[in-house]
């Protein structure tokens, strides 16, 4: 089911938190809803599901406004970040309860909550209570329990959150692949990009209650339509170099150090102030230009190893290589960059 | 972003161990090296243990001890002495004393000696009849009252009106009735004088039943357990601290959930309201509620409005008299359950609410699947402490009904209370008393095990989340 945001408004005791929001999530599509704390995406998703009341705005599912009905009519699965579940009904019951409340046949509850648990892979686990559940158990449950009326449209608040780091890997496909079985619309509210590129069709960046760019992940990462969104994707994250054009298709940092600008954009006009956008890996492997600099600062990865060259005072540019220790700290190197895979921003900060 | 896996490098997060915290380790050793028990801490212990032994124990102690006693206020807390009274003397007689001896008892004899002269010139008989008396009488033996009022008629300056002569014989008459002995010796003694024939048992049943003090006894429970007013007492006892228990759980998780719903403004409004009964002083609510039940009061009038017959609901009625008894301390502890149903409430997860909404659950769903099932153990809770409280309270019934009408609100505690304390006609029956509330104190204990037993059921069903 399509779900659309028609100037979505909201304000908690006046202050407007999410202005004249736009969104369009597409049938049987996971968008991932990714921003910085605080920037609105619970409460856009607590909109979706009903919990809160637009204060401006209409909410369709389908051609339906939905906006004044209440989460009970709405027919959504919500798995929220702490995941909700009732402590004092087992797994079984918990997944049971939305058929239950709906006075759902014993038999048909049986049948589809084991249904559910053979998707989730929780069947041996439905007779324990949530405190006797491991997290990544307890996450599943939770999907299971969101998934099991069929709702029109699944909402995902930052569920992977409580989760260690190999269960998250795990979880994140097993999610996906349950979305992708299911067939069923989805957003899915992060924090971790990682999590929204690996798992999301598109993204949608907030910021501050707006949406800065939606796109798909890849195309995202590589054509930010802003530094806000540059410098959220990726990490170790984009470095940034203001300066401004000198013209002959050349860049002049504040410190005055000169590098080309990419292929593309040697049109810039002169004394145009601009900013450079360069991504780790594209300095220090290849390039047409080189950059001379003072190694400041090394953490090896195992299979890649990070580095920072101070360039000029205040400027820093982060490398990041196939592991190596030929090179100790406050060695002096020169590094080649590819200019031409560099991002340029205006003045505001658009891409240009 | 703390997350150090990068999707572009594809490093596993698995890469990234980190070494072993060396607090952990710390606190591991820590808990192994526990400290023995201090002097110190033993030193800190010192005030709360005496305090628990003043302000606890030694209630508890002086109820049992008062308990085997019959102390009233006749015979005082402290020592008594012997004194036979005629009363006496009548009930030993009832209770199968031989009469004779009794009459022995009872018998008056004369003395003229110069100690009863004296007593009768202060008594301010004429001092020239007095003088005859100690020149002709003085030590004569006389069998009989009779006798010594004719050898008194015989003399010169007798008193001519009669009365006059009597009440001047009086001074000469000794008897045992109603002297004061201080000690059981000197009782036996007198006892002995009067009736040398008596058997040791019955002189010795006559002493004890003579003693004005208290002495140890079972009595109190013995009349406790054979009374038909007990029977009568426990079953109101038990009505009163069931109904009143059920309307304090069940109006104080309705207040509860109420304002939980409510908007915040107006459920703050609420909730200090029913909070009202709670933070009054006592002695004012329940002369609140005596105006609101008067003759002419409130609910009087209301009732005649709607064409009820009007009449003082609180003294009036029996049903109406227990309706009142049981709002009052009913509203007292509603509001002690509204406090901390409302608690346990706000500690549910908000998102567990909205999940259940999500879920489809109405209103009234969410209360009965998801809310009350976490109640349990704030209602079991305020069912355990409420059903102690109100089984050893009193002072609500004692301002309001008092009782009435007749006995029929009495409670165990309220009649414990007046036995000992606040009896108006007869004395105050210490001992009795003290048995009552001994029995209180008792069932208080037995109760609190069980319910202790309950908490810990629910400790057991759910594992510890902490191992040692
Ligand atoms: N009930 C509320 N009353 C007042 N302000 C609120 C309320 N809920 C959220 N806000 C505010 O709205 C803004 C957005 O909150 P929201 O919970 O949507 O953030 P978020 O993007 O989900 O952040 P996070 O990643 O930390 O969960 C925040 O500034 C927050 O302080
Ligand atoms: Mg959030």
């Amino acid at each position: 089911m399509q779900i659309v945001l028609k100037d979505f408004t909201k304000s908690f005791d006046g202050l407007t938190v999410i202005d004249k929001l736009n969104l369009t999530i597409n049938d049987g599509e996971m968008l991932a809803l990714l921003g910085p704390s605080g920037c609105g995406k619970s409460t856009t998703l607590l909109a979706i599901s009903g919990i809160l009341r637009v204060n401006g705005g209409q909410i369709l599912f389908g051609d339906k406004d939905v906006s004044n009905l209440p989460s009970q009519k709405r027919n959504v699965g919500v798995v929220f970040q702490n995941y909700a579940l009732y402590p004092h009904m087992t797994a079984f019951e918990n997944i049971a309860f939305p058929l239950q409340v709906r006075k759902t046949g014993a038999a048909e509850i049986e049948e589809r909550v084991r249904e559910m648990a053979r998707l989730t892979h929780i069947e041996p686990y439905l007779d324990r209570r949530p405190g006797q559940l491991s997290g990544g158990q307890q996450q599943r449950v939770a999907l299971a329990r969101a998934l099991v009326r069929r709702p029109d449209v699944l909402l995902l608040d930052e569920p992977l959150a409580n989760l260690d780091a190999k269960l998250r890997l795990e979880m994140r496909s097993e999610i996906r692949r349950i979305q992708l079985e299911t067939g069923i619309t989805a957003i899915l509210v992060t924090h971790d990009q990682v999590e929204a590129m690996s798992m999301a069709d598109r993204i949608a960046i907030m910021d501050h209650g707006r949406i800065q760019q939606i796109a798909a992940p890849e195309d995202m990462y590589h054509r930010p339509s802003n530094t806000f969104v540059a410098g959220f994707l990726g990490n170790p994250p984009i470095v940034f170099l203001e300066g401004k054009a000198i013209g002959n298709g050349a860049f002049e940092s504040a410190s005055g150090m000169r590098m080309p600008l990419p292929e593309r954009l040697t049109g810039l006009a002169a004394d145009q102030p601009i900013v450079m956008g360069v991504r780790p890996e594209h300095f220090g492997v290849k390039g047409r230009h080189t950059v001379r600099g003072t190694v400041s600062f090394i953490e090896p990865q195992g299979r890649e190893t990070h580095f920072d060259l101070t360039v000029a005072e205040g400027e820093v540019l982060r490398s990041i290589q196939a592991a190596r220790t030929d090179i100790s700290l406050g060695s002096e190197v020169e590094w080649p960059l590819d200019v031409d895979k560099a991002l340029v921003f205006d003045s505001e900060g658009n891409r240009l | 972003m703390t997350d150090t896996a990068s999707s572009s490098g594809g490093i596993r997060p698995d890469a990234l161990v980190r070494p072993a915290d060396p607090a952990s380790d710390l606190e591991k050793a820590a808990l192994k090296g526990r400290p023995k028990v201090s002097l110190l801490g033993l030193g800190m212990l010192s005030p709360a243990a005496v305090l628990l032994l003043v302000f606890f124990f030694a209630p508890v102690v002086l109820t049992t001890i008062f308990s085997f006693t019959n102390m009233t206020s006749a015979t005082g807390i402290s020592g008594g002495a012997y004194v036979l009274s005629p009363n006496l003397l009548r009930e030993l007689e009832r209770s199968g004393v031989d009469s004779d001896t009794l009459a022995a008892l009872g018998t008056e004899s004369v003395v003229v000696d110069q100690e009863s002269i004296a007593a009768a010139r202060a008594a301010g008989v004429e001092e020239d009849f007095l003088e005859e008396i100690e020149d002709d009488l003085l030590g004569v033996d006389f069998d009989s009252k009779q006798d010594f009022e004719r050898a008194l008629k015989d003399l010169p300056s007798h008193l001519r009106r009669t009365r006059d002569l009597k009440l001047a014989a009086d001074h000469f008459l000794v008897s045992a009735l109603n002297t004061r002995f201080a000690t059981r010796a000197e009782a036996s003694d007198a006892i002995s004088a009067l009736a040398p024939d008596i058997a040791p048992g019955t002189r010795d049943r006559i002493l004890d039943a003579s003693y004005t003090g208290w002495v140890w006894t079972t009595e109190n429970f013995r009349r406790l357990a054979t009374q038909p007013e007990t029977l009568r007492l426990v079953l109101n006892t038990f009505f009163y601290v069931a109904v009143t228990l059920a309307f304090n759980v069940l109006v104080g998780l309705f207040l509860a959930i109420t304002v939980f719903y409510l908007p915040k403004g107006t459920g703050m409004v609420f909730s200090v309201l029913w909070l009202l009964p709670r933070i009054t002083p006592v002695v004012l609510y329940a002369i609140m509620w005596k105006w609101f039940t008067w003759d002419g009061g409130f609910v009087a009038s209301f009732a005649d409005l709607v064409g009820l017959p009007s009449f003082n609901y609180m003294k009036g009625s029996v049903p109406t008299a227990w309706t009142i008894v049981i709002l009052v301390n009913g509203c007292i502890g509603a509001s002690f359950g509204m406090i901390l149903f409302s608690g346990a409430l706000r500690s549910i997860p908000m998102q567990q609410l909205w999940a259940s909404e999500v879920d489809g659950a109405s209103r009234w769903q969410q209360v009965r699947y998801i809310i009350l099932p976490q109640m349990r153990w704030p209602i079991l809770f305020v069912t355990c402490y409420q059903s102690m409280s109100l089984l050893s309270s009193y002072e609500q019934i004692w301002l309001t009904t008092n009782g009435g009408p007749g006995n029929t609100t009495m409670v165990w505690a309220l009649e414990s209370f007046r036995t000992a304390l606040s009896n108006y006609t007869g004395n105050l029956q210490y001992g009795q008393g003290a048995a009552m509330a001994l029995v209180l104190v008792i069932v208080g204990l037995v109760l609190s095990i069980i319910f202790l037993r309950m908490f810990r059921f629910g400790e057991l069903v759910e594992k510890p989340k902490i191992e040692f």
